[in-house]
């Protein structure tokens, strides 16, 4: 499996990528048009065709064995730009008062726009089919060392909107106690219309005053902040790289976003440049282990591709390629490529 | 006889117990005997220095039977809402969230913080004997203040107001305070009430949330009860909307109940009353009026009976005369009951 940017004959792929992803992934509109959209400023950016903060990194991962696109993922340079990126901040309000020996602190959401300009990892989607052998792993740190490679090109932070919590109805109870009373809609709507890019709704239905917290739900309340559990995977990954939430959340559904400066992603940050030696014995990756495994990059930008190798395939400052491996990196002997380790060297994480 | 006066440092104990046996709250008279004690002193400056004092003043008048001398009843003005400090409200109000393009429009109610009502003239401190809450001596009570104000409407703002009590329960639960107070009081509404009365005014700017609050996010009774009264107030609502007050969009921020607003000089008492003087006369009959003299450190207002008509003198039942404190060409003034 190897990644690589989308390519304009992707979009059939792209669209029914689309119709298996339903409710949660905002970015990934189930819509032809908007797709099509989409493809077009991802192969725009890869040309630099567009100025730096407009630009959106599509990348998809292929099954080489068939040349179909297993999975798709996204870095946005800089979100809040061509649109209103909008989050409630969970801040706190004190009332206290000495005289009656009274002190409150009362969670308060605030509507912000404080996240634009940073750069965003989103848009994963990988096929029900192919959701093993560190697939998923391989598709979401790919970009790590695109940014690390392009740093130039991004925010100082790098953040991730997760997907908040609902019940198993999909209801969220953060949607049910807030947003549904200024927009009438059901949740699945309001996430298809975000889908779209259509943001100016939010800016028109949106409750603009703060928020008291305690004045929702219960439900509500406890899902501020909290993932819906398909995500909590995503979560502890983004977590292991050096994310952490940063008091931000979903205005829908109150998911968290975590962040973390781009230079301090530990793929980032531990990512190392070396030579390639390409021969035909080359450990082979054992895709079924989670340790062991090498995330590598050709450090290119408008043909860049990432895959997967055996740690034991470094020897000092050489990376050793079988041709096969070359092949999908799109890398001769004497390269440099980046590489880095696909998991942080923690005994914990194992 | 039922007589309206200025309350004294006599009446203390006798407030005491009539706050005991009346289930109404009264948050403008402390069960506190300090407090209250203060109070009156506060009210007795009041009357005694009339129309010279400057700033914020707090009247507080006692109904007694004058054949018993036992205390029936309290009520209040205070020439200033707020006495010199914010007075506190929301102001029901309405933000229109819309989208021309997606065919949605909602006009969501929200309530904001306001100190508009501040130094407009505030009737308060009413409690009345539960065995007098049915009869005439209620409207004595109540409006024998708006006899007093049409002796003195300089003192006063053009503009009185009055908060009547909101919804809560036997057991003193009030649903507006449960969604909205208590997350920032941290304390029940009895306690939140009580404080109001004996604490500085201070800890409502200290504690009270500043921020516009979306009325669709509180629970669905306490929605229902902005702007209602509890319906032990009915009476009290009935007299002041025959008297030309109307609900306002302020409403009380511990419980939600409605401020009511009257233009003074559009009130019925005042737009009714006749300044005359006084001949007392054992002649009986006629209609029911209220009835008072036209002193300020002895307020006196009762309700009697007599035939109006032109002339500057007016005959007054004897007893009244002597209620009231008032000889013959003392100056009087009587509005229809």
């Amino acid at each position: 499996m190897y990644i690589r940017p989308v390519a304009p004959t992707d979009i059939d792929a792209l669209c029914t990528m689309a119709k298996n992803s339903g409710v949660g992934v905002t970015t990934l509109p189930d819509n032809r048009q908007k797709m099509q959209a989409k493809l077009d400023k991802a192969v725009a950016s890869f040309k630099k065709e567009l100025p730096e903060k407009d630009r959106l990194y599509l990348f998809a991962m292929i099954d080489p064995s068939n040349d179909e696109i297993a999975g798709i993922c996204a870095l946005e340079a800089s979100i809040g730009h061509d649109d209103i990126w909008y989050n409630y901040h969970v801040g706190k309000t004190v009332h206290a008062s000495k005289d009656i020996g009274v002190h409150k602190i009362t969670k308060t959401l605030y509507l912000s726009n404080d996240l634009t300009g940073s750069s965003e990892i989103c848009t994963l989607f990988l096929m029900p089919d192919y959701r093993q052998n560190q697939n998923g792993q391989l598709l979401s740190k790919s970009r790590y060392l695109f940014l690390a490679e392009f740093q130039d090109l991004f925010g100082r932070d790098i953040i991730a909107e997760m997907r908040g919590f609902s019940d198993e109805e999909g209801k969220s109870p953060v949607w049910e106690s807030l947003g549904r009373h200024f927009f009438q809609m059901e949740f699945s709507d309001a996430d298809y219309l975000t889908g779209l890019g259509n943001k100016a709704f939010i800016a028109e239905l949106m409750p603009k005053f703060p928020i008291y917290v305690p004045m929702l739900s219960k439900d509500a309340q406890e899902a501020i902040g909290k993932v819906h559990p398909d995500t909590e995977p995503a979560l502890a990954m983004l977590k292991a790289e050096g994310f952490d939430f940063n008091g931000y959340v979903d205005i829908f559904d109150g998911g968290p976003t975590v962040s973390a400066r781009v230079a301090n992603v530990r793929a980032v940050k531990d990512s190392q440049l070396y030579t390639v030696a390409v021969q035909d014995e080359t450990p082979v990756p054992d895709l079924t282990r989670k340790d062991g495994l090498t995330l590598v990059s050709n450090r290119r930008f408008d043909d860049y591709r990432v895959s997967l190798i055996n740690t034991a395939a470094i020897d000092g400052t050489t990376l050793h390629l079988s041709t096969a491996q070359a092949s999908n990196l799109q890398v001769t002997a004497g390269d440099s490529v980046r590489a880095v380790a696909l998991r942080p060297r923690r005994p914990s994480d194992d | 006889m039922l007589v309206v006066r200025p309350s004294n440092f006599v009446d203390l104990t006798s407030i005491e117990r009539l706050l005991n046996a009346t289930d109404a709250r009264v948050t403008t008279l402390p069960k506190d005997r300090d407090k209250l004690s203060e109070k009156i002193g506060q009210s007795d400056d009041a009357f005694k220095s009339g129309i010279d004092q400057d700033g914020p003043a707090s009247f507080l008048f006692v109904l007694e039977d004058t054949d018993n001398q036992k205390l029936m009843g309290t009520s209040g003005i205070d020439t200033e809402a707020g006495g010199g400090y914010p007075f506190f409200n929301y102001r029901m109000d309405a933000v229109v969230h819309a989208s021309h393009h997606l065919d949605v429009s909602s006009k969501v109610p929200v309530l904001f913080l306001s100190h508009e009502l501040t130094g407009k003239t505030l009737l308060r401190s009413f409690a009345i004997d539960p065995d007098h809450k049915n009869s005439d001596a209620f409207d004595l009570l109540s409006r024998a203040r708006l006899l007093f104000m049409a002796c003195l409407p300089e003192r006063f703002h053009r503009e009185v107001i009055i908060e009547i009590q909101g919804i809560f329960d036997d057991k003193g639960e009030c649903p507006f305070w449960d969604a909205v107070g208590r997350h920032f009081f941290g304390i029940d509404f009895n306690t939140a009430d009580y404080y109001c009365s004996v604490k500085s005014k201070t800890f409502m700017s200290e504690l009270i949330p500043q921020h516009p609050i979306y009325v669709p996010l509180l629970p669905e009774v306490a929605q229902g009860n902005i702007g209602q009264n509890h319906e032990a107030a009915n009476r009290a609502c009935q007299l002041f909307y025959r008297e030309g007050f109307s609900k306002t969009v302020f409403i009380d921020p511990f419980d939600g109940g409605p401020v009511l607003t009257g233009e003074l000089n559009n009130l019925f008492t005042l737009k009714q009353v006749r300044h005359k003087k006084a001949r007392p006369s054992d002649v009986v009959g006629g209609l029911k009026y209220l009835i008072s003299n036209r002193s300020l450190s002895d307020f006196r207002c009762t309700i009697g009976t007599l035939v109006d008509g032109i002339g500057e003198t007016i005959r007054i039942p004897e007893n009244v005369a002597e209620a009231l404190n008032v000889k013959e060409g003392d100056p009087i003034a009587y509005a229809p009951l």
